[in-house]
């Protein structure tokens, strides 16, 4: 049982990865930005797209489609890069399209399930249920780890 | 023993340091706001004006911010009295350590790497080098051992050199340890130096203890690996029963790199130029006479070498892509062979044959349109010397050099990312890694053999010679051997400037004096251009530039050198070259008058 405490009350950033709506907690996000001049990286994972000049740093950007077991993500108008940091470094992610931010109560978030969709639960910290669609919050240490 | 150590997260900068950075921050400001200026008035002059000061600003920024970082060698060197005193006394021995070149500074990031192989490599000297006070009474030396480090700045490097005058390196004995530890092969061994020989010791699997115990490593490998990430390199010398000589260069920033810029498939990526030789192209009707193909690698010949030829695109994994000549599009290249079907082939000893698969050809012959013509970059890594295909050559570039995430530390084709000028990441070739991904230690063991057998070969060597070939005033032809030239530039007639009745040119943050033929050789006055061709030349440790004219061009000739008719000092005398009467350049001989004219 992996419910993460966040704190009383948090905002959420969802987002579409495939056909569902993923969330990361939205002070773990540094930026969301359009910067898909990626420079690919051979011999990197699958689910590495590359590194981009982010201000002078570089930037390794994964696929978070691909990451998470789905297909490429196929860049167009409505992609974007969600810019974490962790472990003092700064990653970014390409998701489909951005969504709402939706607030979120501790209460209302339960235990991930297995599977999300097609993907799995494993890096999923909870997931929230709002009126119309389940949103499952990600564990951004455990992505990025391995 | 702990390879990193805890990094610093300060330091101290002196105050006149910090007050250039904010005269230079303040200049910055007040050229920027005139370059805002001359741009939304369209004004040009002004905009021209305030860039060329930013120019400027920007390069005397960069310099001070690398002052910044630079310490000095004192803090590291200082421990070693204390670690070279422990060892003398459990080892019963007597050892003084003599330092000289405290003041010497590095670059913050350097100092810290340094501080492992350092200390490793006196540690040996104090451990095995120096002998007990008995066994150097025996041989007539002074009863005290002593090692000493001294460091200095060299032309653009600084040099550490670490000496002993303790038993020195046997050098049959690392020999036969080389080849018992499976190190070296003794047909590789019979054909090396002496140099070479000792620098086995560097090597991983190689140590001077009898046991099998492999599990403790070779901690003069680790030193070497060390030393050549920051990109530096390591000599040693030795007399037996003498002492030992280690020389270590190092470049005085990490961060900051010279290279060639190339590009492969659509991407561009940095080589650094510590690891470039020469740049390549060789046109389609060559290939079958300049690529062969020993066992199943491809092989460049080179004045007498075999060089070892990879397809960095197929290395990688990159796919190909190739534009169609007729419709213009962009289809994947499934041409697998470098090599002509009619280019020379070795064999590695079954009679076998090489199955080159015949590739699909389109209508017309691929191979016959110029843009098959291949480019190829020369690279080494120390240990490996060998050729990358690449598409496309760009211009050599002084690159910021920034890590690569920790999501991408497998990726050890890459040394790091940089920015280029266009805002895109960029991938900087790790040459050394690539040569092991390559597996060029197989095809070297090979070539190495044909190299020594080929007539064909020993012809090359023996006659070809590199000469870069370029005129004066109408008519009048030099040449010089290529391995003088550092490096040709163009540089604008309006930037030379006269300081102290010299001409000088400011150049890649210092300057470099320049001459004209005529002032060394009997040769007529240049006219003046607007642009000229600067072959930039490294004499004993200070570079100087010959102003000539175009074309500037290399040639491999195996011309006879008159030594007699024209003969001057400075020459090496006049050969035919394209039909042309042209006088070669001794660079040796030049040194002389240069040295006599900066004295």
């Amino acid at each position: 049982m992996r419910v993460q405490k966040i704190s009383e009350k948090n905002e959420i950033c969802t987002f579409m990865v495939g056909d569902a709506v993923c969330g990361i907690d939205l002070l773990k996000i540094s930026e969301i930005n359009k910067n898909f001049e990626i420079t690919s990286v051979p011999q990197s994972k699958e689910h590495i797209k590359g590194i981009i000049n982010l201000r002078g740093k570089i930037v390794s950007i994964l696929d978070l489609g691909k990451k998470l077991g789905l297909k490429d993500t196929e860049i167009d108008e409505k992609s974007r890069n969600i810019i974490v940091n962790s472990k003092n470094e700064d990653i970014g992610f390409v998701v489909e399209r951005i969504c709402d931010v939706v607030s979120a109560q501790q209460s209302l978030i339960e235990a991930p399930p297995s599977n999300l969709g097609k993907i799995s639960g494993i890096h999923f910290t909870g997931v929230l249920k709002t009126e119309n669609r389940l949103i499952g919050i990600l564990d951004i240490e455990s992505l990025l780890s391995n | 023993m702990s390879q990193n150590q805890e990094k610093q997260t300060s330091l101290r900068i002196g105050i006149d340091l910090l007050d250039s950075l904010m005269t230079l921050a303040g200049e910055l400001v007040l050229s920027r706001n005139q370059l805002l200026q001359g741009i939304s008035s369209g004004d040009s002059g002004a905009t021209e004006f305030s860039s060329q000061r930013i120019d400027m600003i920007t390069s005397q920024l960069q310099e001070t911010v690398m002052r910044t970082r630079m310490q000095p060698l004192a803090n590291t060197f200082n421990k070693y009295t204390r670690v070279v005193r422990d060892i003398s006394v459990d080892l019963g021995k007597n050892i003084e350590l003599e330092v000289e070149g405290r003041d010497v500074e590095l670059d913050k990031t350097i100092i810290e790497s340094i501080n492992f192989p350092l200390e490793e490599i006196i540690k040996n000297a104090a451990e095995h080098g120096i002998e007990s006070p008995e066994a150097r009474a025996e041989q007539g030396k002074n009863k005290h051992g002593k090692i000493k480090i001294l460091a200095f700045h060299d032309a653009g490097q600084v040099n550490i050199n670490i000496s002993d005058d303790g038993l020195g390196l046997d050098l049959d004995k690392i020999s036969e340890i080389a080849v018992s530890k499976g190190v070296v092969s003794e047909k590789d061994l019979s054909m090396m130096t002496p140099e070479k020989k000792l620098k086995l010791i560097f090597e991983a699997g190689f140590s001077m203890s009898s046991d099998d115990d492999s599990s403790r490593g070779n901690g003069l490998d680790k030193v070497l690996k060390q030393i050549e990430s920051i990109g530096g390199v390591i000599d040693i010398s030795s007399k037996y029963l003498k002492g030992t000589e280690i020389i270590i260069k190092l470049p005085l920033t990490l961060a900051i790199i010279p290279s060639q810029i190339i590009t492969l498939e659509n991407q561009k990526y940095a080589i650094p130029q510590v690891n470039l030789g020469e740049l390549i192209r060789i046109p389609v009707h060559e290939i079958k006479e300049k690529i062969n193909v020993v066992g199943n690698a491809p092989v460049l010949r080179l004045r007498g070498e075999l060089l070892p030829l990879v397809d960095l695109a197929d290395l990688l994994g990159i796919e190909k892509k190739y534009r169609d000549p007729v419709t213009g599009e962009e289809l994947p290249d499934r041409r697998k062979n470098i090599a002509d079907r009619r280019s020379k082939k070795f064999f590695s000893g079954k009679q076998g044959e090489i199955n080159l698969k015949e590739n699909q050809r389109k209508n017309s012959d691929r191979r016959m349109s110029s843009e098959s013509a291949i480019n190829i970059a020369v690279v080494s890594s120390g240990t490996f010397k060998f050729c990358i295909i690449v598409k496309e050559l760009n211009d050599s570039e002084e690159i910021v050099v920034k890590p690569l995430g920790r999501l991408l530390k497998d990726c050890t084709a890459f040394a790091g990312a940089t920015i280029m000028g266009d805002g895109k990441a960029a991938l900087i070739l790790d040459i050394a890694n690539l040569a092991q991904m390559a597996e060029l230690s197989s095809v070297a063991k090979i070539t190495k053999d044909y190299e020594q057998n080929d007539a064909d070969l020993l012809n090359d060597k023996k006659d070809a010679d590199s000469l870069l070939c370029f005129s004066n005033a109408e008519n009048e032809y030099f040449a010089m051997p290529l391995e003088a030239v550092e490096r040709i530039e163009r540089i604008k007639g309006s930037s030379i400037e006269y300081a102290g009745g010299k001409r000088i040119v400011q150049y890649r943050g210092g300057t470099l004096p320049l001459y004209e033929l005529s002032e060394i050789f009997d040769a007529a006055v240049m006219p003046e251009r607007e642009i000229y061709e600067v072959i930039v030349l490294k004499l004993n440790g200070f570079e100087a530039g010959l102003m000539v004219s175009p074309p500037v061009d290399s040639v491999e000739v195996r011309a006879e050198i008159d030594k007699e008719t024209l003969k001057q000092n400075g020459l090496k005398g006049s050969a035919i070259i394209n039909e042309k009467t042209t006088l070669v350049i001794d660079p040796k001989e030049i040194t002389g008058i240069f040295l006599k004219e900066m004295a």
